[in-house]
């Protein structure tokens, strides 16, 4: 992406020169796609670097209120690693909500791995789990 | 709690109910500096430029998806109008393009990729015209591609020229891809006032004042819109377009979040945000079931183009509100094999080619993918083009016709591509002629309004 036209055409040379004899067209290519290739992935990982320190979600659950849900579901945000920012429940007749923000920062998981693991949480009990980035909620409900 | 929480409701009832997604992510690519003398040079120089942007398109897209949980229905790409690059080829020089870019596209893994364009409302170049006979065969011979022309412009006129031999190229698509419905003509869409950073596709294109390479996002969400209209019960037309205007912002927010992202993942410059209204053939999904939600009992009714001006007019507003960078076509889209809603009114009889004619004078595109009998005469294609251009030219605003004179289909048959495309039911257009008319050839002047300075 980074590339000029000139750089690439240097890329192509120096390949051919290093090649010598043994210098196709095909072969060349191939150098060239791939130092193309590396230099991307060299480019993106500081990027996604620096955008870990804002990663929250927010979780919410809600289902038919029984014992140990909330311990299911922070049980797993510890073995991620995740912090528990915020936690509010309500218990309405039989029913209960909860919703928690997690900071996914420091955490092993990517948001849909994570996910993943709670939707196996939410078959096994027989409940509604969702997990949304934060900034979802930011963009839609404030300006 | 930074969050209400009904706000946080709200958000989890727009995403895993009603259906809210992103239509498209739309990688723009100028192609200006790819002309070579020679002519498999710039076949590879094209192929290359296309491939480096777009080989991750849908990596990066799907990676952003994943994050926010929000589908992206579409990843796509438009180019710079073919004929302007391109000026000195042949028609048979364009064919090879098109194999080109539809071969790209494929090695990409994106489904359209549009831009094999001509823009002439004010006369044709020697490219433009070549470039108008290779279309028809462009698009028998590809899968991918899509093309459109834009034949005038409030500033211009209309170019009845260009709509004459447009006429004529929708005809010869229909014959050539008569084995498959026509198909063709559903990937070519010719315009009036085209806007220059489309992210809908098929008449997308990157316009020359574009950037090198660029990303702009379509917004759809008619479920989001219908369900928060059906809750907000019987209220007056002021509140009602508030309820509108409320929730088209907060997909408007989203989308552009999304859009943002996936250009930063590009590392390429976020372009435009496309509010846009615009339906599937999926059940609820539709813009006739929002106007009859509204209170019509069906889409033709009377009463119908005020409920689409307000609907289009509450969306433009929230949409400008919730973002700087709104553009594209903006509005609500209501084409007729892709709403279910609409093929049940033209089934139904309750709704005409005309009375959609004047629903587009409100909003913002066109008669879009409609079928005709296929023995409709060029001349009543190029009158029907011309009537929807005059509308476009007058009212300042983009329209644009995408019809399908379905070969050897009468009226009662349907067309059915299946996907996205959905299911056409043949229209019935009036049988008088236009023949004397646009067979004068020449140029509709500019309207007054062309003179704003």
């Amino acid at each position: 992406m980074k590339f000029s036209e000139e750089e690439l055409r240097q890329i192509a040379l120096n390949a051919i020169n290093e090649l010598g004899e043994k210098a196709s067209p095909e072969l060349v290519k191939k150098i060239v796609a791939k130092a193309v290739d590396e230099s991307q992935e060299n480019v993106d990982l500081p990027k996604s670097e620096t955008k870990v320190g804002f990663d929250r979600a927010i979780l919410t659950s809600f289902g038919l209120d029984r014992p140990g849900v909330v311990a299911k579901i922070t049980n797993l945000l510890f073995e991620a690693n995740c912090s528990l920012q915020d936690i509010s429940q309500k218990i309405m007749g039989d029913f209960y909500t909860i919703i928690m923000i997690v900071d996914l920062s420091s955490g092993k998981y990517q948001m849909k791995e994570l996910d993943e693991k709670l939707q196996e949480i939410a078959n096994e009990m027989n409940i509604k789990i969702f997990l949304q980035h934060e900034n979802i909620f930011r963009q839609m409900h404030r300006i | 709690m930074n969050y209400e929480f009904d706000e946080i409701l709200s958000t989890i009832k727009m995403t895993e109910i009603e259906h809210f997604d992103i239509r498209t992510v739309t990688l723009g690519i100028s192609l200006l500096d790819c002309y070579d003398r020679n002519l498999d040079v710039a076949k590879q120089k094209v192929y290359d430029k296309i491939y480096k942007y777009g080989k991750n398109h849908v990596k990066y897209a799907k990676e952003v998806e994943d994050r926010y949980g929000i589908s992206i229905a579409n990843k796509r790409i438009s180019i710079t109008p073919i004929s302007i690059p391109f000026a000195g080829l042949n028609r048979y020089e364009f064919i090879e393009m098109a194999k080109v870019l539809d071969k790209v596209a494929e090695d990409i893994g994106i489904d359209y990729l549009a831009g094999f364009s001509a823009l002439v409302q004010k006369g044709f170049t020697n490219g433009d015209r070549e470039l108008i006979e290779a279309i028809p065969i462009a698009l028998s011979q590809t899968k991918r591609l899509c093309s459109s022309i834009n034949i005038g412009t409030t500033k211009a006129g209309i170019n009845m020229d260009a709509v004459n031999k447009v006429a004529d190229l929708v005809k010869k698509t229909a014959e050539l891809t008569k084995e498959q419905d026509s198909i063709g003509c559903a990937k070519f869409v010719v315009f009036m006032n085209a806007v220059e950073d489309n992210p809908f596709v098929a008449g997308a294109f990157h316009g020359v004042s574009e950037p090198e390479v660029v990303l702009n996002v379509g917004i759809s969400g008619p479920g989001v819109v219908l369900d928060a209209i059906k809750s907000a019960g019987n209220v007056d037309l002021q509140t009602l377009s508030d309820v509108i205007k409320k929730t088209i912002f907060k997909i408007t927010r989203a989308g552009e979040l999304i859009g943002r992202e996936v250009a930063e993942k590009h590392g390429i410059p976020f372009g435009i945000v496309d509010v846009s209204l615009a339906p599937t053939p999926a059940e609820g999904d539709s813009i006739a079931d929002i106007l009859k939600a509204m209170g019509v009992e069906d889409v033709g009714a009377p009463g119908t183009t005020a409920a689409l001006a307000m609907l289009n007019d509450a969306v433009k507003k929230a949409g400008m509100m919730a973002s700087n960078s709104v553009g594209g076509l903006s509005g609500a889209f209501i084409p007729v094999s892709e709403d279910q809603g609409m093929i049940a009114a033209v089934q139904k009889g309750n709704l005409s080619l005309e009375k959609l004619e004047a629903m587009t004078s409100v909003c913002s595109v066109g008669l879009d993918m409609i079928a005709i009998p296929g023995d409709t005469p060029a001349s009543t294609i190029a009158g029907i083009i011309a009537d929807e251009a005059a509308i476009g030219m007058v009212n300042d605003k983009t329209t644009a016709v995408r019809l399908i004179p379905a070969w050897g289909k009468k009226v009662g048959d349907v067309v059915d591509y299946g996907g996205l495309l959905g299911l056409a039911p043949i229209m019935e257009v009036r049988t008088i002629s236009s023949q004397g008319f646009v067979s004068r050839g020449g140029k509709i002047p500019a309207p007054k309004r062309s003179l704003t300075n």
